[in-house]
C-alpha cells in the first residue's frame, strides 16, 4: 500500500438517511468524486461510487455505495480515504504531483546532497521546495523554477538543483 | 482609505539600495528583507527577495502580476502543511 494517496476523510454522518460528511483535500474539491474507487487506509475496504448530493462547510454531504444507513455512516467516522498513485492522470512536462516530489532527494549541480523535499508550499508566487537539510534542525526553502532546479528526475528520485547564493545561509 | 497617489508608492530606503545593488553586480543571489510593507515596484522584477515572516525567510521569485503588491502578501506568517492529495506544482 506504498502508493496510496489520502485524498479526504468521512468525519461522519450527514441526516438519518445513509448520507456522509466528506472532507476533501483535492485541489478541486468535488474532483474526490472521480477518483473512484476509494479504499480505505489499509486497503480493506473500498467504495465504488461516491454521489456528491450538497456542499457543507468544510465540506460535501455524500451518498456512498454499501452505506445505507445513518448507524452505518456513524461508523466510517475518521476513515481516510485513498486512492493507488496509478488512478491520478498523467501531467504535462514541467508540472508535477506534490506527492511525487515529497521524498526526493535534492543535490547541487556539483553532486552534493544538500538535503530532502519534506513539503510543497505555494505562497502566491512560485512554488517552493521545502528541504530538511542533513544535521539541521530547520528547514530550506527553495523556489521550483528552471533557473533554480533545472532537472527532476523522478525515476532515478533525484533534483538537481543551483541554489541563488544565501539561500542555505 | 488608500494611500494618495500623489505620494507614490511605499519602499524602506534599503530594499531599493539592496535590490539596485543586486541588479548591477548580476548575481544570481537571493535578497534578504525584513520589510513586508514594501510595494513591490517594476524594478524588482526577476530578482529574488527572501522575505521575513517572523520565523524564517521566504523565497519570492517577482514577476510583473505582483507589481504593485506588498511582499508581505507573499510570506505568510502562518504554516499550514495540509494534504499532498492531487495537487500539482508547476515549474516556471
Amino acid at each position: 500500500m506504498a502508493d496510496m494517496i489520502c485524498v479526504g476523510t468521512i468525519s461522519g454522518a450527514f441526516g438519518v438517511h445513509g448520507e456522509v460528511r466528506i472532507k476533501s483535500f483535492t485541489a478541486d474539491p468535488q474532483a474526490i468524486a472521480s477518483y473512484t474507487p476509494l479504499f480505505t487506509k489499509d486497503g480493506s475496504h473500498s467504495f465504488d461510487a461516491i454521489q456528491i448530493t450538497r456542499s457543507l462547510k468544510n465540506g460535501f454531504a455524500a451518498r456512498m455505495s454499501g452505506v445505507g444507513t445513518k448507524e452505518e455512516a456513524d461508523a466510517l467516522s475518521g476513515t481516510e480515504l485513498h486512492v493507488p498513485r496509478e488512478v491520478l492522470p498523467s501531467l504535462p512536462d514541467d508540472e508535477y504531483y506534490y506527492t511525487d516530489l515529497m521524498g526526493l532527494e535534492v543535490v547541487d549541480t556539483g553532486g552534493n546532497i544538500l538535503g530532502r523535499v519534506h513539503a510543497v508550499h505555494n505562497h502566491g508566487a512560485t512554488d517552493l521546495l521545502e528541504l530538511t537539510v542533513p544535521s539541521q534542525s530547520k528547514t530550506v526553502l527553495l523556489p521550483f523554477t528552471m533557473a533554480v532546479v533545472p532537472t527532476v528526475d523522478l525515476s532515478v528520485g533525484r533534483i538537481v538543483c543551483d541554489p541563488p547564493e544565501g539561500l542555505f545561509d | 482609505m488608500s494611500r494618495s497617489v500623489w505620494k507614490g508608492p511605499f519602499v524602506d530606503a534599503y530594499v531599493l539600495k539592496k535590490a539596485e545593488k543586486a541588479r548591477d553586480s548580476g548575481k544570481n543571489e537571493v535578497i534578504k528583507i525584513w520589510s513586508r510593507r514594501s510595494t513591490i515596484l517594476p524594478q524588482f522584477v526577476g530578482l529574488t527577495f527572501a522575505v521575513y515572516n517572523g520565523h524564517k525567510h521566504i523565497p519570492v521569485n517577482i514577476t510583473e502580476d505582483m507589481i504593485g503588491q506588498k511582499f508581505g502578501e507573499y510570506s505568510p506568517t502562518r504554516t499550514y502543511y495540509g494534504h499532498a492529495a492531487d495537487k500539482k506544482a508547476k515549474r516556471k
